[in-house]
């Protein structure tokens, strides 16, 4: 009993000062580490959440409005850029249009540009196009008529708003020039001078029927300019020289017949030093554009052959290719399935990720 | 003051002037003749519908079918968004408390009743959050965002004091005998 008593007594002794070794843990917060391969930018319907593909592993999440179209970045200031839309009260109040800068180190707001209220609210990619000078955003507006908000996010200033009547999907061409599809079925093209006013505007022929078969407002960039799609599945590459637009002759999605390219994201997708789109395909006829595919159909746009049809076991809501070296091709569903990698090249699925809402991808 | 006797004097002439004329018809028509002609009142009234024009409005009425409460209903060839009728409204009234967009897409749709090409008015109902029940989301005849006035992808909560989108209604403007 005393032996007992002793043992006891000793481990109640003991036993804090055992405690009292182990260091308390201090809480701390992670920086985002230096861009890896295969890195992609998961956009929900109020975030976007930053993954390594190779790897499953989420980085980081940036925090957006309900109404933000789409977020992009620019690596050479390590910023990200997003067009926002806030109510005061959430639903109701004054409402503010704007576009946040995001800095990469903590993906957090660091600065703002107030743009006029008109921002279309729709998450449609060529609602955001960052110029390839680096400097000038396009943010489109829909109030209800088309037009454009110019932000130069180098100096965090709103340049203008630019109309644009019946012209949508901007899509960044040379230096600070961007190319806009429009209803009557041409092209237009817009170009800025340094300070990002408009200094020039040109309209091509028209190349498409809007009510006969339209040019989807989905589009891909490729390694010269972009590629439309109709909904029929006609493909027309694009591209300017200077202030000439050129329209490359129309030609069908191979081996197509009972097929339509469609969803209700951005569906398609080229891998542009390989020349190879990526495009969600269904059965069906007129009307079916908003259809989620129900395969994913690898097309060479040298040779114009269907390369590979990628059955999918849920129906895709959206894709894209990542522009490396080994590139995977990342497709979003709404299903349990999660988000899906795989090969781009060999088309061997690699991995399931969980993104809470994915609607749009952006390569990293 | 010469104006306010001004504006005396001419209402008085204006009450003087209705007296003097009720009574010289009172002279001159008897109660029956009165009576009569409220008869010939009344009946004209119960055959105006008879009349073409009258048939042409009655026809105008449109005919319904199905549940509007489904994405099936066919009003609903071009709709894109939640149904209103699940929220509070119906398929052309928007919840308690919203704000109706004055302005709005368009379809024309087929109705199975009659079988005639409906032109159709999609007005998004506005000013609370999404209402989110009975998703409706069809495609006849819908084009891309660059034509935005045949597009069910756009949130047309425009023209309104708060922009959210709770729901969207389907208005008949028309009909095609095409």
């Amino acid at each position: 009993m005393r032996l007992m008593l002793t043992l006891a007594l000793g481990l109640t002794l003991v036993c804090p000062l055992a405690v009292a070794q182990l260091a308390p843990e201090q809480i701390s917060v992670e920086t985002m580490p230096a861009p890896g391969n295969n890195w992609f930018i998961a956009k929900s319907g109020n975030g976007a959440r930053i993954f390594d593909a190779e790897t499953g592993t989420m980085l980081g999440q940036l925090s957006l409005s309900d109404w933000t179209p789409a977020v992009t970045k620019w690596d050479p200031r390590k910023e990200f850029y997003a067009a926002e839309s806030y109510f005061a009260r959430g639903v109701h109040g004054q409402r503010t249009d704007l576009v946040t800068i995001y800095d990469y180190d903590n993906l957090s707001p660091v600065a703002e540009v107030i743009i006029p209220n008109h921002m279309a609210r729709l998450a449609v990619r060529g609602h955001l196009a960052l110029l390839n000078n680096g400097r000038h955003l396009v943010v489109h507006n829909m109030n209800p008529g088309h037009s454009v908000s110019i932000v130069d996010v180098q100096d965090r200033v709103f340049v203008y708003e630019i109309s644009t009547p019946g012209c949508a999907v901007n899509m960044p061409v040379g230096e600070k020039d961007f190319l806009q599809i429009c209803g009557d079925g041409t092209l237009q093209l817009i170009q800025l001078d340094l300070s990002g006013f408009e200094e020039n505007r040109v309209r091509s022929e028209v190349f498409f029927s809007v009510q006969d078969d339209a040019v989807f407002d989905r589009v891909a960039r490729t390694a010269n300019g972009w590629l439309l799609v109709t909904h029929a599945g006609q493909l027309f590459e694009v591209s300017t020289a200077g202030s000439t637009i050129n329209i490359g002759e129309g030609w069908n999605i191979p081996d197509a017949e009972g097929w339509r390219p469609g969803g209700r994201s951005e569906f398609l997708s080229v891998l542009q030093d390989k020349a190879l789109l990526y495009i969600a395909m269904h059965e069906g006829g007129v009307d079916t554009h908003h259809e989620r595919g129900t395969e994913i159909w690898v097309i060479d746009l040298a040779t114009h052959r269907l390369l590979r049809r990628l059955e999918m076991e849920e129906p895709v809501a959206t894709l894209i290719v990542t522009q490396e070296q080994n590139p995977k091709l990342i497709v979003g569903a709404f299903g349990d399935g999660g988000t899906l990698v795989y090969d781009a090249l060999t088309f061997r699925l690699e991995r399931s990720i969980v993104a809470p809402g994915a609607q749009m991808f952006e390569d990293f | 003051m010469k104006i306010d006797k001004l504006i005396d004097s001419g209402y008085y002439w204006i009450d003087d002037a209705a007296r003097r004329s009720a009574l010289s018809l009172a002279r001159k028509l008897s109660r029956r003749n009165f009576l009569s002609r409220l008869g010939m009142m009344l009946a004209g009234a119960a055959a105006f519908p008879l009349l073409p024009v009258s048939r042409s409005f009655a026809q105008s009425a449109v005919q319904e079918i199905g549940d509007p409460a489904t994405c099936e209903y066919w009003r609903y060839c071009a709709m894109s968004g939640s149904l209103c009728a699940c929220c509070g409204g119906s398929f052309s009234s928007c919840p308690p408390g919203t704000q109706p967009s004055p302005i709005s897409w368009v379809g024309t749709c087929r109705n199975p009743v009659d079988g005639r090409d409906y032109l159709m008015s999609y007005n998004d109902c506005c000013g609370k959050s999404s209402c989110s029940r009975c998703g409706c989301h069809r495609t006849e005849r819908d084009k891309p965002v660059y034509y935005n006035g045949n597009s069910s992808t756009v949130y047309w909560c425009f023209g309104v004091e708060d922009t959210s989108y709770n729901c969207t209604v389907s208005l008949v403007l028309g009909y095609s005998d095409e």
